[in-house]
């Protein structure tokens, strides 16, 4: 008798673990080709950043199998449009990953300090904590979903969104000196925008990060 | 008698019901250890043929009413023909109803599907005041009652096992704690279900006693010492899963001899009739039945299992991820005890219909993760027209044997 499994469709939290899993995936990319960048390797970079766009690909058909599978046919312990919505969050934190690796493609050479450096490397490694959390979060929010919303598991839920916040608020206070650095360095306009359009997409990985953990905090609320 | 040419055609069509009574049923016993992956397809096959044979060959009924449960009355059939006419008639109804079911993945109820049978060939013989409208009314009652109930149940019962064992501060603890307690509660509805069920005790209180209250003091012992020596300490979730996968398989294997004990009645009741007819030349309202008819029934529940519940129970194992063993473990204790306390009060309740709403009764309490509403609604309809469909397919086939060679 076939109606079991067309009883219980496939629970939504897997797949979006899978698709969390990519989107880490993305952004640790990112971040070895940022390292090279930073070294002035830009052969190797070139590597990583084409597979940071090709990770990007593949979140985003997961995405699309997600969104036609989660019809407003299923009952769920969450709701629908909150699950829609997160999805489309953690998706724009891989997104961001990508304009990042755009960015690192198109210019070959450029002159800047070793300061400028290492503070978008910490803006990568920033966000790439970002994006673990985020990973963490919604594993997180599957026991929580199987302890049948236990308190003691929405307690540690806020804990990591917590953790996401911060991060977000430190890689905003890094946004800023990196600001500051740019403008009173004397860079060339060309080299000035280009690290700054780093910085910028750079930061967004963070701010869609937390975006995503503010909706799992909208899944948890009964 | 064997010889009597229509005693034999009805056996085959016996063994036809009781294959698809398998086909449909025997999986549902199975599919909620199958899904929390407590067993494989292939044990589950196995364990769910054996049980039913067991429940169907040692303690189906004897004696079984050749008109179920008096639902239509038999005083008014005067020509002991139409009864084996009818039979056949009421035989096929339901099988074909059941198979067609089957094909689209619905679970029905064969107690209904007989009825609709019986009913159907009835009010074309004698119209429409042969039928007990009274029963009908209950059985009616039953497909609107069974699920909302079991919703109810399913839904209070896993609210109160996730408070006290999964929501707890310390959940290992409380799984040790709480787990004896829920279990040995569960033993307890099992056996006095086994007394009135599978022993077809009358009383509740007798089997509440004898069995159902020893059942429960030693599954609440032996788990409370099995839980004191060793208990899985990973996960706390995991841990507490893994004491109940242990008696979701007892619990199914429970619920699939008590469908061999009980269900069989609706392939064979049919088949004893005209049985006694063809060696008494009378129709009685109950008859006694010879055990190897019994053993019959019980063989083809099993080759019903064997064929299509394997293949069922199969893509079950593989596909349902999200049913977890507690859950599992709630929708069977709740179909258990609403099927207990409403033959208990006398109310008219189907295991099939009970067990589907306990599963939605999980998911609303935020259990189940997912649940498809479309097939709910299947399934609901389909409750709906399972005694029409067998009655007017039956009414036909009867029409026909009575022209053909009444």
């Amino acid at each position: 008798m076939q109606v079991w499994t067309k009883l219980f469709a496939k629970s939504p939290f897997k797949p979006l673990i899978k698709h969390a899993e990519v989107v880490v995936q993305t952004v640790e990319t990112l971040e070895k080709a940022l390292d090279l960048w930073a070294q002035g390797n830009y052969e190797e970079m070139r590597k990583y950043a084409i597979e940071v766009d090709r990770l990007e690909d593949v979140a985003d058909r997961i995405k699309m199998e997600l969104r036609n599978s989660v019809t407003s046919k299923l009952l769920m312990p969450v709701q629908r449009t909150d699950i829609l919505e997160y999805l489309h969050m953690q998706d724009k934190v891989a997104d961001a990953a990508e304009d990042t690796a755009k960015w690192l493609l198109v210019k070959k050479e450029i002159k800047v300090s070793q300061e400028v450096k290492d503070l978008i490397l910490k803006m990568g490694r920033e966000s790439i904590k970002a994006a673990k959390l985020v990973y963490e979060a919604i594993r997180q929010m599957d026991t929580v979903v199987e302890s049948g919303f236990s308190d003691a598991e929405i307690e540690k839920e806020y804990e990591i969104i917590k953790q996401i916040e911060e991060v977000e608020n430190k890689i905003d206070g890094l946004d800023t000196k990196l600001m500051e650095l740019v403008l009173n360095n004397n860079l060339s306009w060309a080299d000035g925008l280009y690290v700054l359009n780093i910085a910028r997409t750079l930061s967004n990985i963070s701010d869609k990060a937390k975006d995503a953990a503010e909706r799992i905090r909208i899944m948890m609320n009964k | 008698m064997i010889a009597d040419p229509w005693v034999f055609f009805t056996i085959i069509l016996g063994l036809a019901m009781a294959w698809a009574i398998g086909a449909n049923d025997a999986a549902n016993s199975m599919s909620t250890a199958v899904g929390a992956g407590a067993i494989t397809p292939k044990q589950a096959v196995l364990i769910a043929g054996v049980l039913e044979f067991t429940g169907a060959y040692f303690f189906g009924k004897s004696v079984t009413e050749t008109i179920r449960k008096g639902i239509i009355d038999p005083s008014k059939i005067n020509d002991p023909n139409v009864l084996i006419y009818g039979s056949i008639a009421a035989l096929l109804g339901a099988t074909i109803w059941l198979i067609i079911a089957t094909k689209y993945g619905l679970p029905v109820s064969t107690t209904h599907s007989i009825i609709g049978g019986i009913v159907g060939y009835g009010i074309v013989y004698a119209g429409a005041s042969i039928v007990n409208w009274s029963k009908m009314a209950k059985v009616v009652m039953s497909w609107i009652l069974s699920p909302i109930v079991g919703a109810i149940f399913a839904f209070l019962v896993f609210k109160a096992l996730s408070k006290t064992v999964l929501q707890s501060g310390d959940p290992i603890k409380s799984a040790k704690r709480w787990s004896p307690f829920w279990i040995g509660l569960a033993f307890v509805v099992i056996g006095t279900m086994f007394y009135l069920k599978v022993l077809h005790g009358k009383s509740l209180i007798v089997g509440f006693v004898k069995f159902g209250i020893p059942a429960g003091i030693v599954a609440f012992i032996i788990v409370s010492l099995i839980l004191r020596v060793r208990f899985p300490n990973v996960d706390p979730y995991l841990g507490a899963e893994a004491i109940f996968r242990k008696v979701q398989v007892i619990t199914s294997g429970y619920v699939a001899l008590a469908h061999g004990a009980n269900d069989v009645a609706n392939a064979i009741g049919p088949v004893a009739a005209v049985y006694t007819i063809a060696t008494m030349g009378m129709a009685g309202a109950k008859v006694p039945v010879p055990r190897w008819i019994l053993a019959l029934g019980g063989l083809g529940i099993a080759i019903g299992v064997a064929t299509y519940g394997y293949r069922v129970m199969e893509t079950v194992g593989k596909k349902i991820t999200e049913l977890t063993n507690t859950r599992g473990f709630t929708i069977d204790f709740s179909a258990a005890t609403v099927v207990l306390i409403a033959s208990w009060l006398g109310m008219p309740i189907s295991t099939t219909h009970t067990v589907v709403g306990a599963v939605i009764g999980v998911g609303l309490a935020r259990g189940i993760k997912a649940i498809n509403k479309d097939i709910v609604k299947d399934i609901v309809i389909s409750w709906f027209v399972t005694v029409p469909t067998a009655g007017v397919i039956s009414a036909i086939i009867f029409k026909a044997l009575m022209l053909i060679v009444g």
